[in-house]
């Protein structure tokens, strides 16, 4: 028993996820999923409502306390511009790395060719009805008679469900507005209109961070004796933020187990489904999982290496473990935020008025999990259904992958809209995200552990070059 | 002339505006003229008392938790005086809870009075039907994960989500006795200084009741009678139905409950503890306030009951400001009662939360004179009962008043001579002997 205590909370957390997959599948053979959804689940809900609670005023007085105690504000345009460019850095890298696997591996080749062919078709079919311009490869496999036997067969294979349509059209819907907005509606959106509607909404992040940073240096600005009082509150509520999540992390490994029983629960009835649903979605599953694995355990690890020379490999990941553990289960940088910081603080020993900054920047900003994503998904897309892309086509998918990383908010399935803008602005048929709907939660809580490593990578860079990193110097 | 005080101004405006109200309803005149220059002014009251309902929970909650959590780390006697405080919240709460679902005081009021009962005071009625209807489909721990905000300041904007603000405020409450003292103090003193100044608050809100109260009442008979005035008649019965339920409640606390805490945790018979602690009831029956009988409650249990200074100087100050049998009770009674003249049925989820609510509203709103009303108004917006509806109870307020404090009173000196006997600091021989002078 006393045994036990002692572990340490990554470990038990790792224990908490294991059992809970365990269970779900247990629960599942049983035929106990609703069980385990009526009685169990609600507590990863639970868990991922307290988390997110505490973030947004997180964020908000530990910026203000970070930007307050720093010696010399005009540090603060240096640091933001770095933190920028090393977020957009990393993420290029991400996306490059996510191009070569999606073209090395080709997942999408993988599928009978007769299918691919029909996909082909109907693809061709629906550029025609929506009256667009032909595929980008400007191949037409329309007028080639070789392929008219598939064409009815085709035209079946267009037909969605209704519950499909139905949700499709509410993700193109959210798509339109963000696209059609203008290119500097970003900045716009930064700035808010009522600071305590912002903070009330927890997709406003950006928002509350803009404020936080505006008041910090207000608070600098003005006489020390009147600034004073406000810097000695907002510390305290910051000290009891932090506690809670200390409180809230004793109890972690109970909540990451029924976070992910009812994840499992509720994608498959039985565990032989559940097999059924990747086994399709294989070679595109372990593609984007190979990509993901590469940017965790290889880029960001040589990258700090390359930066911060005595941090030893096992020990980047024995500090960040519990953070990124809780993104695996979350899926959603910003309710692992709380974590994040603290492993960044107390384990990497970045100073707290970096790790403020950088870090919920990063959660609502830097996605190169999801940017990744985004690309090998739209490539095993196009594989599918016969479309090559050239390098440049390529390209452009990248960049407008990486631009749809900054705009979505940190909040889960956010990606899947994202997805939709990709796939419109290289003229591909936004419903095929349909195809790798199934999958999308599990590859989402993979892809949020890349995104929590990224900015605690990147929040350890740049301790390190405003010499503020305490340990491994 | 003489001041005068307080509660007397508040028993004056619902004699009045009973009057008024009666008046009014044979002239079509006046009634017009009362619901468009006097309901305003109870509407304005009753706003008042929910604006400041959340920082109230908010401040009071988190300087309570804080408090109580240094004095159960202080000593034993601090636990065990706090466990059986909440215990015995919750006992009087629930038998409030079952008497009031058995005699249905609400139902007393006629099947159509009901009905406009709920769209007086209750814009979106008829969403609030379909609402109860969803509620039904959803999964058993809904309730429990709606306890949890998602983001506190979207809670906090919303009195519907009180829930979710005490949720938030006991956590800041429990991580704020952990935090180091110095970084905690700014913050403490911060949360007091609001505490006090919500306080002041409910004080100048207060200082209008008489007149709110008035307009309430007086509106209310308007509203609720139409052209026909037996209506109005038929609310006064089922409001003397609501104050027998509460008094039978109260009652049931003064000769069931506490006879039985006496008797197993304490040597003393019953009949000597009523003896004793009988002219500090009677002192709480008069000025309804136990802060005020507080010396003499203290002076009876020490020199006639036999409890030791040291328990009695702990336990019943405390008592005072955070253990209200009597007034949980009332509010628990009073809450199913609005929601049953208004027709809206409250699932066992729901009536968990008024214990849940009232036991912590108690707690947070330590000695805020008052704080009954602002307590009530927290309550019913936890449930998502429309607090308009208070005006209904205000009539008989004033004698249920009179008579919670007294069992409050009771309660008190019931706990302490329980904590004093299990702590061995009781004198048996010495209740026996004094308990009559």
């Amino acid at each position: 028993m006393t045994k036990k205590k002692k572990l340490p909370i990554h470990i038990k957390i790792l224990i908490g996820l294991i059992l809970g997959i365990i269970w779900a599948f247990i629960s599942s053979y049983l035929g106990w999923n609703k069980f385990t959804i009526t009685w169990i689940d609600p507590f990863g809900t639970i868990f991922i409502r307290l988390l997110k609670f505490i973030a947004v005023p997180l964020v908000l007085f530990s910026i203000i306390g970070g930007v307050a105690n720093l010696s010399d504000v005009s540090k603060l345009g240096r640091l933001g511009g770095k933190t920028i460019l090393a977020y957009m850095a990393t993420t290029v890298l991400a996306v490059a790395i996510g191009l070569i696997f999606v073209n090395v591996i080709k997942p999408g080749t993988y599928m009978d060719e007769d299918q691919r062919i029909k996909n082909r078709l109907s693809f061709e079919m629906w550029l025609q009805e929506n009256e667009m311009p032909p595929p980008l490869d400007g191949k037409s496999f329309l007028d080639d008679p070789t392929y008219a036997k598939y064409l009815t067969a085709a035209q079946q294979a267009n037909k969605l469900t209704e519950e499909q349509k139905k949700d499709l059209q509410e993700k193109m819907g959210a798509a339109q507005q963000q696209k059609e907005s203008s290119p500097l509606q970003f900045f716009v959106n930064i700035v808010p209109e009522n600071i305590l509607f912002s903070i009330s909404n927890n997709r406003l992040m950006l928002q509350v961070i803009f404020f936080a940073i505006f008041f910090g240096i207000t608070i600098v600005l003005i006489p020390k004796n009147k600034a004073a009082p406000v810097i000695a509150f907002i510390n305290g509520v910051n000290a009891i933020f932090v506690k809670m999540v200390d409180l809230v992390m004793k109890a972690a490994p109970f909540f990451v187990f029924a976070l992910l029983s009812g994840v499992v629960a509720k994608m498959a009835d039985t565990p032989a489904e559940v097999f059924q649903i990747f086994i399709g979605l294989g070679s595109y599953s372990l593609t984007l999982l190979g990509g993901l694995a590469f940017v965790i355990f290889i880029m960001y690890p040589s990258i700090l290496k390359t930066f911060v020379r005595k941090l030893p490999y096992r020990e980047f990941f024995k500090n960040m473990s519990p953070a990124q553990f809780l993104g695996f289960s979350t899926s959603s940088s910003a309710a692992t935020l709380p974590v994040t910081m603290e492993c960044v603080e107390d384990n990497m020993g970045v100073s707290k008025s970096i790790s403020s900054f950088v870090l919920p920047i990063g959660a609502t900003v830097n996605m190169d999990g999801t940017s990744l994503h985004q690309a090998v998904a739209v490539i095993f897309m196009a594989q599918l259904h016969m479309v090559d892309l050239s390098i440049g086509q390529q390209l452009t998918i990248v960049f407008t992958a990486s631009l749809a990383s900054i705009g979505a908010a940190a909040v889960p399935s956010a990606g899947l809209i994202m997805m939709i803008i990709v796939l419109q602005s290289v003229g591909l048929n936004p419903a095929w995200v349909a195809i790798i709907f199934p999958v999308d939660r599990p590859l989402d809580m993979c892809r949020t552990v890349v995104n929590v490593t990224g900015d605690a990578t990147v929040s350890t860079l740049i301790a390190k070059s405003e010499g503020e990193l305490s340990k491994y110097v | 002339m003489k001041k005068l005080p307080l509660h007397t101004k508040i028993l004056t405006g619902m004699v009045m505006g009973l009057a008024l109200g009666l008046i009014a309803i044979q002239f079509e005149g006046l009634s017009s003229f009362t619901l468009d220059y006097i309901k305003p002014f109870g509407t304005i009251f009753i706003r008042a008392l929910k604006m400041v309902a959340v920082p109230l929970v908010l401040a009071s909650l988190i300087i309570g938790v804080a408090n109580i959590g240094d004095i159960s780390k202080l000593s034993r006697m601090g636990g065990k005086t706090l466990a059986i405080f909440i215990i015995t919240t919750i006992i009087s709460i629930t038998i409030g809870l079952s008497l009031v679902a058995v005699i249905k005081p609400g139902h007393k009021l006629p099947e159509d009075t009901r009905q406009k009962l709920m769209t007086l005071y209750d814009a979106n009625a008829e969403s609030k039907i379909n609402v109860a209807t969803e509620v039904k489909t959803r999964g058993p721990l809904q309730p429990l994960v709606d306890m949890v905000p998602d983001n506190i300041f979207l809670a906090s904007t919303q009195n519907s989500r009180m829930l979710q603000v005490v949720f938030f405020a006991l956590l800041v409450g429990i991580a704020l006795l952990q935090t180091p003292k110095e970084k905690g103090a700014t913050v403490l003193l911060f949360f007091n200084g609001l505490n006090e100044v919500i306080i002041k608050i409910v004080q100048y809100i207060m200082m209008i009741a008489p007149y709110g109260v008035f307009a309430l009442i007086a509106s209310l008979i308007i509203e609720i009678s139409g052209d026909n005035p037996d209506k109005a008649w038929e609310l006064l019965y089922a409001l003397l139905w609501y104050a027998i339920t509460v008094i039978l409640g109260l009652f049931i606390m003064m000769s069931v409950i506490y006879p039985i805490l006496i008797k197993y945790f304490s040597g003393i018979k019953y009949m000597d503890f009523f003896k004793g602690i009988r002219p500090a009831m009677l002192l709480g029956f008069s000025t309804s306030s136990s802060t005020a009988t507080l010396p003499v409650t203290m002076e009876r249990v020490e020199k006639h009951l036999g409890v030791s200074e040291e328990v009695s100087s702990f336990v019943l100050p405390l008592g005072a400001t955070i253990n209200m049998n009597g007034t949980s009770l009332y509010q628990g009674v009073s809450a199913i009662f609005i929601a049953q003249a208004m027709g809206l049925a409250l699932p066992l989820s729901s009536q968990l939360m008024i214990v849940l609510t009232a036991t912590l509203a108690a707690i947070g709103t330590a000695g805020v004179p008052g704080a009954g009303l602002v307590m009530l108004v927290i309550v019913l917006e936890a449930v998502g009962i429309p607090a308009a509806g208070i005006a209904l109870i205000m009539a008989p307020e004033r004698i249920l008043d009179m008579i919670r404090t007294m069992v409050n009173i009771t309660g008190d000196a019931s706990v302490s001579v329980v904590v004093a006997s299990t702590e061995g600091e009781l004198d048996v021989e010495f209740a026996k002997k004094h308990a009559d002078e």
